[in-house]
């Protein structure tokens, strides 16, 4: 008799739901929210750099202006932060249009290349101009207001808004895949000319692709900024930011649904526990870590540790509903 | 005058950055490929060079060769265990592999020499030149003058002797450089030794004029794209000319509007030059 | 099947809820100080160093040293108001990360359960670590943190032991006074600042303090501490010919300029140094030969021989193989301060340490820098604290001024590398 199995999804949702529960000490719950917040920022980063093949290592330009935009609103109107995301969201768009048009015309490496210039660029000009505090950066409300300015002292109400938006933009990324949009950036990955000669309309696709990615990776920005209080140019524009969500999507598999998920749970826990482990003693071993893990990815297992389980899994499956 | 010597000066350490950067080119041109860990190279030349004075007592010349020399080898062994295989993959695990090897390369250093900036105890190259009022200090004169030199010599090699034409031939086709008889994978191997090697000579060259710390590979990489982008993706005299261009760029911005600028008009330029003319001065489009 | 797994996850789960909830048993007689500090990353070299003075000062606190004066604590092993109580130290690394020093703080607090808090260098981390410190109620002692608004916020649990950046321009200021009576020429000044938060901070606090003091700022250079090349600010400072140029640097760019000013044959009359970069072991032996004269600022000074000051040094040097560094230095009182404290409460509860916090008042002969004492104001700001000013006289840094604690005499115009 087949025992029916409860599909991957559910038991997903339902330990992500109930992890806070079980794990209620305020740090792993802080572990649990910056896992959230990087799968988020890795599964934005997917559909452009995944899905569509075009790997930008600039995006913390979309992240950090996510990331400002709502402590700006509140340093200089006393603004609740969160009204501040829309603007920041805003700007992400713009940003994605002007600076998707003229760097979607370059191929592969180049397109990297720009876009790391831009995000330094950025970076750089924030750390110079006072308005947004230039090298000292922007703050939070020290201490709330009222409940809209979101500063709590457990960091539970932070854990569920965080799993909503996962949720949301895991299921956006789910249609995507199965709609026109995603055969289009699916094409667009395998051959930007026989795309375009199939009909496919490779710039405005790749723009879009650009567009949507921004703004869930603004959203992400802003999420940070809020819970952390606190935003400079290298925490919201810094190179680290871009690499770790790339490494993030790759470890666990760019392009697949749950890829960039995977990666998250693997590296938050990884980077906590060297941190915890290794962090007093002074050898920055994580980040010699994350560098071996990547080269090992690029070099043995492209697509991530997603295909490496799509390999093996199969042989898995058959033997047992063989019987 | 004074406008002068910061001429003098941004040329002296753009012919610097030409060096370094006509390995960089040299990849580019023969594989479609960037190394995003070229920086670590160059900072790499500069800790071996700390080595050598150090350990050795060497010299410049000895500590120069060390360099080009070791990291030549590291050029070469990258190429064989690593980046021939992703040539062939998608475009993600190309990118990875050269960032993931810049992360290793820098934090291994960082793990091994701490963060603190460290600099070579004088060596025989001390003193300032007085030319007509400008005044050039002799490290400085040094690094660039045999910069310049050797990223001539570089290009002569390519053009003028067997090995250089065949490294050539495959960076022109592929195919037809096979039915010549000319081992593809060899020449590559080889391009990444020498620009591994010049990068190497390249840091050891800074290191007599500069401190430096495990992070400065990320600047010179970034540095180096720039040139590279200026120059012409592939030719070596284009990289002479764009180093010097933006030493010389950096050198008056920095004058005239403020160090933290210059920065951000050279990456401007950058990301400009990729839109408007991503062949640059003299490269193939 | 699922079923299965489902079960198996759960107890898992539960084993690892059963480790969580361990926690170890605190002895009475052990107070925990959790310090986050940068011990990789850039910082590093200064987080490292601080370290090895919170051990040392550890060391003095725990073990009975009479012969280290009125050193608050050290003639006792332990804390003698709580039964001779040892200090116990849980270091942890935030990698100058303004996120992770949060998660840091949050498990310091949570997890290893520590009594109170120290920290952070670098501002942005000194701004989220002691944001978790309030909300927690545990006290939080900055040791080093330049930016202002540390102690702006009405936060109650913060307490900041160093002077700040204000503090400095005053003092630069006061100086300038002092010599224009002794008819020095001071028309106008020029600030050369690394531009991050240190530097832009100290910077912006100069140029507010020279406006109220009437003393033009001739230029302002910021500039990025990982510079390969100066010349171009060094060629700026040599057209605008100001009378003192003040640096606020890190180590390398501070070698740098004075190389680079000697190379391109620039000497003002006088080059300030904000610390730091200038108080670096390896500044002197780098540039005493091309900038002697150099004027810098600290609160920690070796000393003679047989004293308290030297005897730390001592200590420290041979735990490291070099001398104790101004910003090590600083935090090392405040640890002090806060040990102090925590004596005079008499116990680990939070609030009677935050009461006795407030009620701080050492006196000059009970520290170790050159402070006018130690005493909180109602910000958590210590408002006694102060700095001299020295000099680079041949290869050991003087005191020059205030006069009244002055060991040398001041050389005006700087001789740089000029004989």
């Amino acid at each position: 008799m087949k025992i029916p199995s409860i599909s991957p999804t559910i038991l997903l949702a339902a330990a992500l739901l109930i992890y806070p529960l079980v794990f209620s000490g305020a740090f792993y719950l802080d572990i649990g929210v910056t896992f959230l917040l990087a799968a988020i920022s890795a599964s934005a980063w997917n559909i452009v750099g995944g899905y569509a093949g075009q790997v930008s290592v600039g995006h913390a330009m979309f992240f950090g202006l996510g990331a400002y935009a709502p402590l700006l609103c509140y340093t200089l109107f006393q603004w609740a932060p969160i009204a501040g995301i829309p603007f920041g969201i805003m700007f992400s768009i713009a940003l994605a249009v002007l600076i998707g048009i003229p760097t979607f015309r370059l191929t592969g490496h180049y397109f990297s290349m720009a876009t790391i210039a831009v995000a330094e660029l950025i970076r750089i000009y924030f750390g110079t101009w006072d308005l947004v505090g230039a090298a000292i950066g922007l703050q939070g409300p020290a201490t709330a207001r009222g409940w809209w300015d979101l500063t709590f002292r457990s960091e539970l109400p932070y854990y569920y808004i965080f799993l909503a938006v996962l949720a949301v933009l895991l299921y956006l990324t789910f249609l995507i895949e199965r709609r026109r949009f995603g055969y289009y950036l699916r094409a667009i990955k395998a051959g930007e000319r026989a795309a375009r000669s199939l009909g496919v309309p490779v710039q405005q696709t790749k723009i879009k692709a650009l567009v949507l990615s921004a703004v869930f990776t603004s959203l992400a920005g802003s999420l940070y900024s809020v819970k952390t209080g606190f935003i400079d140019p290298e925490s919201g524009f810094g190179i680290l930011v871009s690499v770790q969500m790339v490494i993030i999507a790759a470890l666990g598999g760019a392009g697949k649904l749950y890829g960039p998920l995977v990666g998250a749970l693997i590296l938050i826990p990884l980077q906590t526990a060297t941190n915890t482990w290794f962090g007093g003693g002074g050898t920055g071993l994580t980040f010699i870590l994350y560098g071996g893990i990547i080269v090992l990815i690029a070099r043995y297992e492209p697509g991530g540790l997603f295909e490496l389980w799509e390999r093996i899994a199969p042989r898995r499956w058959r033997h047992k509903n063989a019987s | 005058m004074l406008l002068l010597q910061v001429i003098v000066g941004g040329l002296l350490l753009g012919a610097i950055y030409a060096l370094f950067s006509s390995g960089l080119t040299l990849i580019w041109g023969m594989m479609n490929f960037i190394n995003f860990a070229h920086g670590e190279f160059v900072m790499l030349g500069m800790y071996v060079s700390l080595l050598v004075v150090v350990w050795l007592g060497g010299g410049p010349a000895a500590f120069g060769f060390a360099a080009a020399f070791s990291l030549f080898v590291l050029g070469v062994f990258v190429y064989l265990s690593l980046i021939r295989y992703v040539l062939r993959g998608p475009m993600l695990s190309q990118i990875l592999s050269t960032f993931g090897l810049a992360l290793l390369l820098r934090y291994t250093a960082f793990w091994i020499f701490s963060a603190n900036f460290v600099s070579l105890p004088q060596t025989s190259l001390s003193g300032t030149l007085n030319v007509g009022g400008v005044l050039m200090p002799v490290p400085q004169l040094v690094a660039g003058v045999i910069a310049i030199l050797l990223t001539i010599g570089l290009h002569l090699m390519l053009t003028r002797t067997k090995v250089g034409s065949q490294l050539l031939a495959v960076s022109e086709d592929r195919g037809a450089a096979m039915l010549m008889g000319i081992r593809p994978d060899r020449m590559q191997a080889l391009a990444w030794g020498l620009s591994a090697g010049a990068a190497g000579i390249a840091g050891a060259l800074m290191a007599i004029a500069y401190p430096w710390s495990p992070s400065v590979g990320e600047t010179f990489g970034l540095t180096a794209f720039v040139v590279v982008a200026l120059g012409g993706f592939g030719s070596v005299p284009g990289a002479l000319l764009a180093g010097l261009i933006i030493g010389l760029i950096q050198a008056l911005s920095a004058f005239w509007f403020g160090p933290i600028y210059k920065d951000i008009i050279v990456y401007a330029l950058f990301v400009a030059l990729l839109w408007l003319r991503p062949q640059g001065l003299m490269g193939k489009a | 099947m699922s079923r299965f797994r489902l079960l198996k996850a759960a107890a898992a789960a539960a084993t690892l809820i059963a480790f969580s909830a361990a926690v170890p048993v605190m002895a009475a007689d052990v107070v925990k100080i959790g310090i986050l500090w940068p011990l990789t990353g850039n910082a590093a070299a200064a987080g490292q160093a601080s370290k090895a003075a919170a051990e040392v000062a550890v060391d003095i606190i725990n073990n009975a040293h009479p012969d280290l004066g009125d050193l608050p604590l050290a003639k006792t092993a332990g804390l003698p108001n709580m039964g001779g109580a040892k200090l116990e130290l849980v270091f942890v690394d935030h990698q100058g990360n303004p996120s992770l020093a949060q998660q840091l703080a949050t498990r310091l607090i949570t997890q290893d359960k520590v009594d109170v808090l120290m920290g952070a260098y670098q501002s942005s981390c000194s701004f989220t670590a002691t944001a978790v410190a309030e909300r927690y109620g545990i006290p939080f002692m900055v040791g080093e943190s330049a930016a202002l608004n540390i102690t702006g916020r009405g936060f109650k649990w913060v307490f900041r032991g160093t002077p700040i950046a204000s503090d400095y321009a005053r003092t630069y200021m006061r100086f300038f006074g002092d010599m224009k009576k002794q008819s020095k020429k001071i028309d106008s000044i020029a600030i050369v600042n690394e531009n991050t938060d240190y530097g832009t901070s100290v910077a912006d606090a100069i140029v507010e303090e020279a406006k109220k003091a009437n003393i033009p700022v001739a230029i302002r250079i910021p500039y990025s501490a990982s510079s390969t090349d100066v010349s171009a600010q060094v060629l700026q400072l040599k057209e605008r010919q100001p009378d003192v140029v003040i640096f606020i640097s890190y180590t390398a760019d501070s070698i740098l300029y004075m190389k680079t000013m000697k190379n391109l044959d620039y000497a003002p009359p006088m080059v300030i140094g904000d610390d730091t970069g200038f108080s670096d072991p390896s500044f002197i032996p780098a540039v005493a030969d091309v900038a002697q004269g150099v004027m810098n600022r600290s609160a920690w000074s070796i000393g003679k021989p047989g004293s308290t000051t030297y005897k730390i040094n001592e200590m420290y040097k041979a735990k490291t193989g070099r001398d104790l560094d101004d910003t090590s230095a600083r935090n090392m009182q405040s640890f002090f301060a806060l040990a102090d404290a925590i004596n005079r409460a008499g116990s680990t509860d939070p609030e009677k340490i935050r009461d006795a916090l407030t009620k701080t008042d050492l006196k000059p002969e009970q520290l170790m820098m050159g402070y006018e004492g130690v005493k909180f104001d109602n910000t958590g700001q210590n408002i006694l604290a102060a700095t001299y000013l020295i000099q680079l006289h041949d290869k050991k840094y003087e005191l020059i001024w205030p006069d009244k604690a002055a060991e040398a005499k001041l050389q005006w115009p700087m001789a740089g590398w000029k004989k």
